[in-house]
């Protein structure tokens, strides 16, 4: 099935030659070469931040190399676009999408290069040329449906039809199957192998195993901004690939679990989200770090937002009690200014739309957390003493405290928000993706940190998109799906499987004998 | 996004086609002298001026932008016509003008990152002294051939709405069947992913200002036709009407949003309110107050729909 890679292989349709790339400071990308070759699917993998994104955005013409050059069948490129990539017969899916809502999806497919007569469209070429591209690739919709009522997976695939449309010999997919279910996923691999069969170049940036092997022939691992290896996928086997991806063992990166379980901090019984959850129990304990797993969008997020106070639960019954044990009223329909005040604070996900202050300083931003309790005009006088002390106990990194949080990187931006919430003296934080777009090092420290707060009598209940995280990180592990809590898995003892199969399936895995 | 499914691009709703014609019902019933021929053909002349330059304002929302400078076009269009002795080449003088307006307020948009208000804002305070300058107080005399067109009538209908739908139907041709309307409605969706799509984005939004102060100078050429005059002041109301008709045909100044259909349903609703009011004999300083009522109700019928996934 797999075509034969190795060092006699025709010249590449697609080279990527000693690529470098830094953005201020952070060095993105150093020193890859990687290329693409004709009827090939290569699979570019590694952890979140490890540079596959800035290499296939080189690739594509929207960031250019500070280093190296592309070359395209020997010609080296200098790709000033993106149009000038697709010109160059190189087709991107983003992970974000390019479509535009308002027109249909033959118009979509037409852009910019609108067929017709003089400065007129003629809708009926328009049509027919998509529903010859889009007949290749099994979509379903008519071709007259806006684009804005695609479902994603639709969406997807209109922009993989845009690529055909160009005629494009290599294209690229930046993790295609996040936003997709498990038919579009199917629907998604017969395409890229039908791309195969014609003979296109494709590059398949996943960090998803199982997607890796299935499709692709020749996988490259990227680590850090450099390129670990580049192998044929049948030369691979999961274990390996995940040992190259991580390249440490993974419990360095985690502190030690609590020991032991405190009082009761938050309980909460009969929780009903919205209309369409389930009623859930809840029980969170001081010093304990509790994790929601699940596949992406079962509802992790409005779980959390609902206890935080951010969109109010239908129903809920909620015993709180603080450091000292006593009760404390708490309400989260009141807002999340009010549950801030009974002590929980609120992580948002989205740091720069949600969280911070990108333009304030970074005594600002944290000091914002102290002013609460004041009136809306009385003087706002910064405890510069305490400020400073909480971020150089949280190891934020500055050139001063006046430093604007927007020129921070992602893991000092977490830092200074995490920082905020211990200024305004929370004992119990709800944190979504704790360490989206923080690198490596930086997490480690977030991690010890969140440790450190629930040693000191806090507790915390996050969610993440990031598996090992949950399982590195948490002392109990609750499992969402079709919004509700399908199951509990003991930190110590959960493993990938035992999560994963609660999430996709809703029950346990079930023991090794009653399976056979 | 729902709300975009039911009305397309178009933006046109049941509540903005309705509200025009609740109101011409109403007034028909409520009064004898609505439906005459005299009093439609009048309305139809005074509202044509204002319908060509709502029709401009309509490829600048498209775009996300907005035009205030519309009106001090039409006004120095006006003047320019009438100051020039009867000559044909005033006309001409006027429409080069408009096209170094619309291109100066472009280029401000597209290349210079001014947001639209300030830029438009700018050339408005600009153009009104420009036309005050050039006919410091109302007067002049309109070229001869363009004021006997603006009072003549075609098979009975009045010239001036014949004028008005040619610029309903090329605006409609333009949006619906070029390259250029495919473009317009892209840009104003999305501009950067637009650009990512191969449309020059930045050429399409100077195009529209160009386009909208061009249907402003025909405006201003049809106003000019009907008053005989120039007026350095008479467009002063033609900025916030055109925004304001849009609104009520379910234009999205948001962008992408919107069609030739809104703006005639937007026009007809404030030519209809205030016509009914003359009819009615309400005063003539709580007319103003009683639009901004009837304003707030008819648009808070309307959902708000903006593109997006």
């Amino acid at each position: 099935m797999s075509p034969i890679v190795s060092s006699n292989t025709p010249a590449p349709v697609i080279l990527a030659k000693s690529v470098s790339r830094s953005f201020g400071p952070v060095i993105a990308l150093s020193d890859v070469t990687i290329a693409g070759h004709a009827g090939s699917v290569h699979a570019i993998t590694g952890e979140n931040g490890a540079g596959k994104s800035t290499l296939m955005k080189i690739l594509a013409g929207v960031v250019s190399p500070s280093q190296g050059h592309v070359e395209r069948d020997g010609t080296v490129m200098r790709f000033r676009s993106p149009q000038d990539a697709r010109r160059a017969g190189i087709s991107t899916v983003f992970q974000e999408f390019t479509l535009l809502p308002n027109l249909t999806v033959s118009e979509n497919l037409a852009l910019g290069r609108e067929p017709g007569w003089g400065p007129f469209v003629s809708a009926a070429a328009m049509r027919g040329d998509a529903a010859k591209v889009l007949q290749k690739i099994g979509f379903e919709r008519n071709a007259d449906t806006l684009a804005g009522a695609l479902s994603v997976g639709e969406q997807q695939m209109v922009e993989i039809a845009k690529g055909l449309m160009a005629d494009a010999s290599v294209f690229i997919f930046d993790e295609p199957t996040a936003a997709l279910n498990k038919s579009e996923v199917q629907k998604l691999e017969s395409i890229i192998l039908t791309l195969r069969e014609a003979r296109k170049t494709i590059f398949y940036i996943s960090h998803r195993l199982d997607e890796i092997f299935r499709v692709c022939d020749t996988v490259s691992v990227m680590k850090d901004g450099k390129l670990v290896t580049t192998r044929a996928a049948d030369t691979l086997d999961e274990q390996t690939l995940v040992n190259l991806m991580v390249g440490r063992e993974v419990g360095f990166l985690y502190p030690q679990r609590a020991t032991s379980q405190g009082n009761m901090r938050l309980t909460c019984s009969e929780l009903v989200v919205t209309d369409d959850w389930k009623p859930v129990d809840l029980s969170l304990h001081q010093g304990e770090i509790i994790g929601l797993a699940g596949l992406e969008g079962q509802g992790q997020r409005e779980l959390v937002r609902a206890l935080a106070g951010v969109s109010a639960p239908i129903s809920a019954k909620i015993f709180k009690s603080d450091v000292t044990g006593r009760d404390i009223p708490y309400r989260p329909q009141l807002g999340v200014v009010a549950c801030q005040k009974a002590g929980v604070g609120f992580v948002p996900g989205d740091r720069k739309g949600e969280g911070l202050y990108l333009d304030l300083s970074v005594s600002d931003n944290i000091s914002i957390g102290t002013l609460k309790s004041r009136m809306l005009f009385g003087r706002a006088t910064v405890d510069k003493v305490r400020v400073r002390r909480i971020a150089t106990d949280l190891g934020v990194k500055t050139h001063g405290l006046d430093q604007k949080v927007g020129t921070l990187s992602g893991g000092n931006q977490q830092k200074v928000l995490l920082a905020r919430l211990l200024a305004a003296g929370v004992d119990t934080l709800l944190i979504e993706e704790p360490t989206r777009g923080v690198d490596v090092g930086a997490r480690a420290e977030i991690y010890s940190l969140l440790r450190r707060f629930t040693a000191d009598g806090g507790a915390i209940l996050l969610t993440s998109s990031d598996l090992p995280e949950l399982l590195g990180l948490c002392d109990r592990i609750l499992v969402v799906r079709g919004r509700d809590i399908v199951g509990e898995v003991k930190g110590e003892e959960a493993t990938e499987e035992t999560v994963m199969t609660l999430a996709l399936t809703g029950r346990h895995a079930r023991p090794l004998e009653k399976a056979i | 996004m729902t709300a975009l499914l039911k009305s397309g691009r178009s933006g046109v709703n049941v509540y903005a086609i309705a509200t025009p014609a609740v109101i011409a019902l109403g007034l028909s019933l409520s009064t004898s002298h609505f439906l005459d021929s005299g009093n439609l053909s009048n309305l139809a002349q005074q509202l044509a001026p204002l319908a060509i330059a709502t029709l401009g304002q309509l490829l600048i929302a498209l775009v996300r932008g907005i035009d205030l400078s519309v009106g001090s076009t039409v006004s120095l269009v006006t003047c320019v016509i009438s100051a020039s002795g009867g000559s044909a080449y005033g006309v001409l003088l006027a429409l080069c003008l408009a096209i170094l307006i619309g291109g100066a307020n472009g280029i401000a948009v597209a290349f210079g990152n001014i947001h639209p208000i300030i830029a438009t804002l700018a050339t408005m305070t600009f153009v009104q002294g420009l036309a005050l300058y050039w006919l410091p107080s109302a007067g002049g005399q309109a070229p001869e051939l363009i004021v006997s067109l603006a009072n003549s009538h075609l098979l009975g209908i009045p010239t001036l709405l014949v004028v008005a739908a040619f610029c309903f139907a090329a605006t409609a041709a333009l949006l619906n069947t070029t390259r250029l309307g495919l473009r317009i409605y892209a840009v104003g969706a999305n501009p950067l992913n637009a650009f990512f799509n191969g449309v020059a984005d930045k050429k399409v939004t100077v195009v529209a200002y160009v386009l909208c102060s061009v249907l402003a100078a025909v405006a201003g050429s049809v106003l000019a036709g009907r008053i005989g005059a120039g007026d350095p002041l008479v467009g002063s109301q033609f900025a916030l009407n055109s925004i304001t008709a849009l609104a009520l045909g379910g234009v999205q100044f948001s962008g992408g949003i919107g069609g030739v259909t809104g703006a005639l349903v937007g026009v007809l609703t404030i030519g209809f309110m205030r016509n009914g009011m003359n009819l009615l004999g309400i005063d003539a300083f709580l007319q103003s107050a009683v639009t901004g009522v009837l304003l707030l109700a008819a648009i808070s019928f309307q959902r708000r729909n903006t593109v997006g996934f």
